[in-house]
């Protein structure tokens, strides 16, 4: 690595922590726009009460010095305060409880649908316009447009309920099989697209010609040359593909009633439990920041026609 | 790239094994465990703090106040002694205040195994009705003598608790039943976050938190120090946790989960034929109504009426409007889980000193119940009064059979399909006469701010009752109640002086003519509260009844009705009115 793609690095490491700051910002202070607040239940606390707990969640004081504090202590000890609707629980343990069982689904989402696109994409742009090709094609496109929690419901229905395969409750044994699934289908879809319409760029190009006319093996071909080139796009789309996942999980989590960081975020936008809104929105920024980063740094190592600068 | 390739692979077959390993354990036990899915991860399990149904539920498993619900041979419910030895009578000091002392049980054990004394109770007490805990049922202890400073509650040895009432109250050992009123232990609540985990969870009831996976499930084990154990015939009991009516119902039916206590609204018409005996439809206090803003100005544009004199024809107009909605219509085809269509605002369940319900007794007709005849023979009556009310006030275009001349108004609900079809149907009526109401959704909590600052003009609302007395139905419209979502006494509504209120027939010297809200509804509240004579007390509960419903500004439109799925396997089961379930007795064929 020289030193071009190391300051390219810090540059967008220092892009990344401004973001991270923006979005801190931004969502502090909407948050604290929106009507309502954490007390407010349909039956009503009396004033007092009201008032002993905004003391003690340091919500009486004016709104910029709270910013203020909340800054200093997330710069300073990476604290994001006690919830308050689950009262006696810091935010970071919850998010920690919730990312435990969200890393692994959006991973494992994100791998199965990297290299099942990947295959495919692969195997229908060499059988191009044969029937393997045009099925392949057929079920994408209907995977591509069907939303998350359409698919999420007709899987539950089907494998959950009617066939009782897997569970239908995504805390019991296996029962991540199905939001897996439903998670990896769309992004599986594109990339098989991608993969196949980029594949048959590549395959159509000079060196690939030169190269079956120097009489070298078709997997080699294939392997050495085409299909390296033709993950460019795939590597690209590697940082939305994040993002898509993140932001789906925040349905397919419901729907499968799984225990991760995207049911809590909801809930506690609709709590008004500030300090966990704010948790939750910083590690999903910092999360999508990170990978949106190691997608372009990647996309360099791939193809190194492409400047950093 | 191949080694890229194959590296990626292991990688993702690695996670996939570790993230979705078919793991099954085959020992699961079948007949001493119970799973059920109530609501989603409670807020807290402390049992001052909650204010949940699902809270209470599980708070009612883990712990033993000195009051329980227990089921009777027949059936039906009662309020027994738990933990103390007997629910003993009051005895009234010279000042009015009633003074009980309880005798505790010999035994009692916290689960930790360390004993459980009359102290306990007076901490746990102290603690839940304290300002600086801020806990949303706090007032429950208003009852108590000294609320406010320092309650009058005093262990005066390990055993004996003694604890003076501001006055005697009808549904005290009622409240003795209720999750605040449960003990906790001084140094166990400490640690602020005691009620999160299972290791710092330490109770007195049936069962103890034996693991806790947050957002996951709760598994609740039978308490080895609990005084009673050998009543408890359900060894585990998992309380799984979702948010997703759907999700739950596929549980439900893959058999996963033996009760499910939500049901989607959508799915309710079929459930119903497709599961007759596991479909459960159960009494709840509760009355879901339409609030007016009181101060919303209602009247025609060109109306010179101002004062008294408006608000007595807008408490006309509001009354009337309330007559043209189908009650019978919304619960039988809108909400479609045995509502039972309301003619009064205390609910349906809330009962009189005799037993007998109190909205039987509301109203001053002895052809029908409550405010209005609600069967559906009396709709097209009810209709006629309503136009017939309502063309006095605005312009009747006889040929379009509409009126032309009503300010457009707007009502305001909360996401949900089940009020959205409501508040449709209700705008279907009007229209339906020619009153333009415009629809508005607002997202719960921006909801819950709007109504309660009275910026609305009509709006959805709900009340569940805590305990059997319908004070908790009447407290709430004082002008200094938080919960006074109709702005009785607030805004323009302060100043109008034109309410009379009499109690001297009840003994009172209180008699206000052309008094103001706080005047007259206030004083007749506190003046209730303070009676402990029961048969003028529910007299003059029904005088406050009256006062409301005259302002027409709640129109009740169902009682509540707590809708769940059991198995038909389970036996022993039971639920009280206020929507607990009790599964501690239960067996699974």
């Amino acid at each position: 690595m020289n030193s071009k793609t190391l300051q390219y690095i810090l540059k967008r490491l220092l892009l990344a922590i401004l973001t991270v700051w923006v979005v801190i910002t931004v969502t502090f202070f909407v948050t604290r726009a929106i009507p309502g607040g954490p007390f407010m239940s349909e039956k009503a606390i009396s004033a007092e009460a009201q008032a002993a707990l905004e003391a003690k969640y340091g919500l009486d004081k004016p709104v910029f010095e709270q910013y203020t504090t909340y800054l200093k202590d997330i710069v300073t000890a990476f604290d994001f305060g006690p919830s308050i609707k689950n009262r006696g629980r810091d935010v970071i343990e919850i998010i920690v409880d919730g990312m435990e069982t969200s890393i692994p689904l959006g991973l494992t989402a994100a791998f199965s649908a990297l290299i099942t696109g990947i295959v495919l994409g692969a195997v229908a742009a060499l059988r191009r316009n044969k029937i393997i090709d045009k099925v392949i094609m057929v079920i994408t496109t209907a995977f591509v447009s069907m939303p998350s929690f359409v698919m999420g419901v007709l899987l539950l229905m089907l494998f959950a309920v009617t066939l009782g395969w897997v569970p239908a409750n995504g805390a019991a044994d296996g029962g991540l099989i199905l939001p897996i699934i439903t998670l990896a289908l769309y992004p599986m879809a594109y990339i098989t697209r991608l993969t196949r319409s980029s594949m048959l760029d590549v395959l159509g190009q000079d060196y690939i010609r030169t190269a079956r006319a120097k009489g070298v093996s078709k997997w080699k071909i294939i392997f050495g040359h085409a299909l390296k080139n033709s993950l460019i796009p795939v590597i690209t789309y590697f940082g939305p593909m994040l993002a898509y996942i993140v932001t789906g999980s925040l349905v397919v989590e419901r729907i499968f009633a799984v225990p991760g960081i995207g049911r809590a975020f909801v809930s506690s936008i609709n709590d008004r439990d500030y300090p966990m809104i704010m948790g939750t929105t910083i590690v999903l920024a910092i999360l999508i920041v990170v990978m949106n980063l190691v997608s372009d740094i990647l996309y360099k190592v791939v193809d190194p026609r492409i400047n950093l600068e | 790239m191949k080694k890229f390739l194959s590296l990626m692979l292991v990688v993702v077959m690695l996670v996939c094994f570790t993230a979705c390993g078919d793991n099954k354990d085959d020992d699961k036990e079948t007949v001493k465990s119970l799973a059920v899915c109530l609501a989603s991860e409670p807020d807290t399990l402390d049992p001052a703090l909650n204010s949940a149904v699902d809270g209470a539920t599980m708070i009612a498993h883990l712990f033993s106040g000195l009051a329980k619900w227990a089921q009777k041979e027949d059936g039906t419910l009662e309020i027994v002694a738990d933990a103390a030895k007997e629910l003993v009578e009051g005895v009234v000091n010279e000042d009015g205040t009633v003074t009980y002392t309880y005798t505790l049980r010999d035994g009692l054990k916290w689960s930790d195994g360390k004993d459980l004394t009359a102290k306990d109770f007076e901490y746990s007490w102290k603690r839940a009705a304290s300002a600086d805990l801020g806990a949303d049922y706090g007032y429950m202890f208003e009852v108590v003598d000294g609320y406010g400073a320092e309650l009058n509650v005093k262990a005066t040895d390990d055993k004996t608790l003694v604890v003076t009432l501001a006055n005697s109250v009808a549904y005290w050992n009622e409240l003795l039943a209720f999750p605040t009123y449960f003990p906790v232990r001084e140094d166990v609540v400490a640690d602020e976050g005691w009620a999160t985990e299972a290791a710092t969870y330490v109770c007195n009831g049936p069962y103890v938190i034996s693991s806790w996976e947050h957002d996951s499930v709760i598994t609740l084990k039978k308490n080895d120090n609990y005084i009673d154990k050998a009543d408890v015939t359900m060894e585990t009991l998992e309380f799984y946790l979702s948010d997703d009516a759907n999700n739950m119902l596929s549980n439900f039916k893959n058999g996963d989960w033996l009760l499910i206590d939500d049901v989607p609204t959508n799915e309710i018409a079929n459930l119903k034929t497709q599961y007759p005996d596991e479909f459960v439809v159960s009494g709840q206090i509760g009355t879901y109504y339409v609030c007016w803003n009181v101060n919303e100005n209602i009247l025609p544009a060109d109306s010179t009426k101002t004062g008294a004199e408006a608000e007595k024809a807008k408490a006309e107009i509001r009354n009337a409007i309330g007559l043209l909605f189908d009650r019978n219509h919304i619960v039988e085809a809108i909400a479609q889980g045995g509502q039972v269509p309301a003619s009064s605002f205390v609910a349906m369940g809330m009962t009189e000193e005799d037993g007998s319900e109190f909205y039987k007794n509301a109203g001053s007709s002895d052809k029908f119940d409550g405010y209005y005849d609600v069967s559906k023979d009396a709709m097209q009556s009810n209709f006629d009064e309503a136009i017939a009310t309502l063309q006095k006030y605005y312009k009747y275009d006889d040929a379009t059979k509409k009126f032309t001349n009503v300010p457009s108004l707007t009502y305001l609900y909360n996401e949900g399909e089940g009020h959205k079809a409501i508040g449709e149907y209700l705008q279907g009526a009007l229209a339906a006469v020619g009153i333009t109401m415009n629809l508005e959704t607002q997202e719960w909590n921006t909801f819950l701010n709007t109504r309660k600052n009275g910026d609305y003009s009509i709006a959805r609302n709900g009340w569940l009752a805590d305990y059997n007395d319908p004070i908790c139905f009447l407290d709430m419209w004082t002008s200094i109640s938080g919960n006074n979502d109709v702005q009785f006494g607030k805004g323009a509504h302060k100043d109008l002086a034109m309410f009379n209120l009499d109690l001297t027939s009840f003994g009172y010297d209180v008699k206000v003519e052309n008094g103001t809200w706080a005047e007259t509804y206030d004083v007749l509240i506190s003046t209730i509260k303070g009676c402990s004579d029961a048969a003028k007390r529910y007299d003059m509960m029904h005088v406050a009844e009256d006062m409301l419903m005259e302002s027409g500004c709640i129109v009740p439109l169902y009682f509540y009705t707590d809708l769940y799925m059991i198995d038909s396997s389970i036996e022993g089961f039971y639920s009280n009115p206020l929507g607990y379930k009790y599964f501690m007795y239960t067996t699974v064929k």
